[in-house]
């Protein structure tokens, strides 16, 4: 095999992981926000059902998740899966990364003191505002560089993405590398994560930045 | 026994949800797979190849980046013999099973070894042989099994060779006088350690290990084997139709040729080829 087959056909792997990637965050961002208020939620059985939710992701490895997403409809009512496959992958995926996110968020927003509130409720603001204009934006703020950590964990997660036979480009550089006996093909899949995380650092810097508009 | 085990894990992980389902998967199996006796299997049927990429040279990424090796060649001729449509799915060996019983793919065809199992799934003939070989470098003064003791020896995880130095009644013994057995996630890398003598010898397949060695002068089988096997093509226990379709063509195909034919594309199975033999 050429090096440039061997780059072209991991090329189209890493676009195929990319697809995963921004498929999670797409979901997994908002839902882990929605998760979050959950958490604080005035009805304790709420609290206790996204309590368990965070628990049992947090708790299992994603690999299993995903094998429970896709095998489970087959397993538990005889349903045909076959086209579930991608479906159950990021479903898999977003329901995984909602509840890191969503742990994230609740560490910002608590992090914001209770004078707040109380200056805001004097000052006239309903709850509804009170959260979106003033809370929203510092916690934004304070929680950036924990959510580029899980960006980046993520990039590197999709390789878990093959548990369900989609081939992203560390299952290609596998099976490249034991049809060609050689390293390359993990420097190169090596290469593009690299790359990949680079870009997510240079992006989130430059969120951070814009938002550092007190200093 | 880790493969086992980890079978075992994976059905345990799909049974994670609800304790009751192995009843259950009997009746979705029924529904899904040949329900129909005859029409199912006609002209335009999708036949679903269920094979790891990772296992060169039955199925890997060929040399133009698409999926070749002997078994996938082979199913593209059943395919082409029955007029069905041929699709690929190249899984995740781990989940090989939960595929399989979930009606994802039809069959389990990627250098898939028979003995052992042969009450796990419903097999075709066997097609090709294997031997369980220790592969040594040629200076390195062990000349027999017996020289392997105090040793290290690689293997890769859930492949014959690994069971048959798990088993009591296979090779356990053996592995029980090395210096430690060290178990790799891929060939590859346990011949790169081989290499660079960080191991004294590693037990492999006679045709992966073929495939490691081509190009390679510094290295050889030791001539006492590990052990031996036959590889075939696993289905479904209740998809009997579908497997006698295949062995028919199985057989057809050794009439006219192409099973040779495909064969010598790769030589180092060629040897190994056993069906009308």
């Amino acid at each position: 095999m050429t090096f440039s087959t061997m780059f072209s056909t991991m090329a189209i792997g890493m676009l195929r992981s990319f697809g995963v990637f921004a498929l999670t965050l797409l979901g997994s961002m908002p839902l882990g926000m929605i998760v979050a208020l959950l958490k604080k939620s005035r009805f304790a059985l709420v609290r206790v059902v996204v309590s368990a939710y965070i628990s049992l992701i947090r708790g299992t490895p994603l690999m299993l998740q995903l094998l429970v997403w896709y095998f489970g409809p087959f397993y538990l009512f005889g349903m045909n899966i076959g086209s579930w496959r991608f479906p159950a992958l990021i479903l898999g995926f977003v329901l995984n990364y909602a509840a890191y996110f969503a742990e994230i968020y609740r560490g910002g927003i608590e992090s914001i003191p209770v004078g707040q509130y109380e200056a805001a409720e004097v000052l006239g603001y309903n709850r509804t505002q009170t959260f979106m204009r003033i809370i929203l934006p510092q916690v934004i703020k304070r929680i950036m560089p924990s959510v580029t950590n899980e960006v980046i964990t993520l990039v590197k997660d999709t390789s878990l993405a093959f548990t369900l036979a989609y081939q992203e480009v560390f299952s290609l550089a596998k099976q490249i590398s034991a049809s060609q006996t050689s390293f390359m093909p993990f420097l190169i899949a090596g290469v593009f994560y690299f790359v990949a995380n680079y870009l997510v650092e240079f992006v989130m810097g430059r969120i951070e930045k814009a938002l550092d508009y007190y200093k | 026994m880790l493969n086992m085990n980890r079978r075992q894990f994976l059905s345990a992980s799909v049974l994670f949800a609800a304790p009751t389902m192995l009843g259950l998967a009997g009746c979705g199996n029924s529904g899904s797979s040949s329900a129909d006796s005859g029409s199912a299997y006609g002209e335009g049927y999708v036949f679903k190849h269920g094979f790891d990429l990772d296992y060169p040279p039955y199925s890997y990424i060929d040399d133009n980046g698409n999926n070749g090796g002997f078994d996938v060649e082979m199913a593209q001729a059943v395919c082409a013999y029955y007029k069905w449509e041929y699709q690929a799915v190249p899984f995740n060996w781990d989940a090989k099973d939960a595929e399989l019983n979930a009606g994802s793919c039809d069959c389990i065809w990627s250098g898939f070894t028979m003995n052992g199992r042969e009450d796990d799934y419903l097999w075709s003939k066997p097609y090709s042989d294997n031997t369980q070989m220790i592969m040594v470098k040629k200076d390195s003064g062990i000349a027999t099994l017996a020289d392997l003791a105090g040793k290290k020896v690689g293997v890769q995880t859930a492949t014959s060779a690994y069971d048959l130095l798990q088993d009591e009644e296979g090779q356990a013994e053996l592995a029980g006088t090395f210096d430690k057995l060290e178990v790799y996630e891929t060939y590859t890398i346990a011949f790169n350690d081989l290499k660079a003598g960080a191991i004294d010898a590693i037990a492999i397949d006679v045709t992966s290990g073929n495939f490691l060695m081509s190009g390679e002068t510094d290295y050889q089988f030791l001539e006492e084997m590990l052990g031996s096997e036959q590889y075939a093509i696993g289905f479904r226990k209740d998809d009997t139709e579908l497997c006698d379709l295949v062995n028919a063509a199985l057989d057809a195909l050794v009439e006219d040729g192409t099973y040779d034919s495909i064969g010598q594309k790769y030589p180092e199975i060629y040897d190994y080829l056993c069906l009308g033999k």
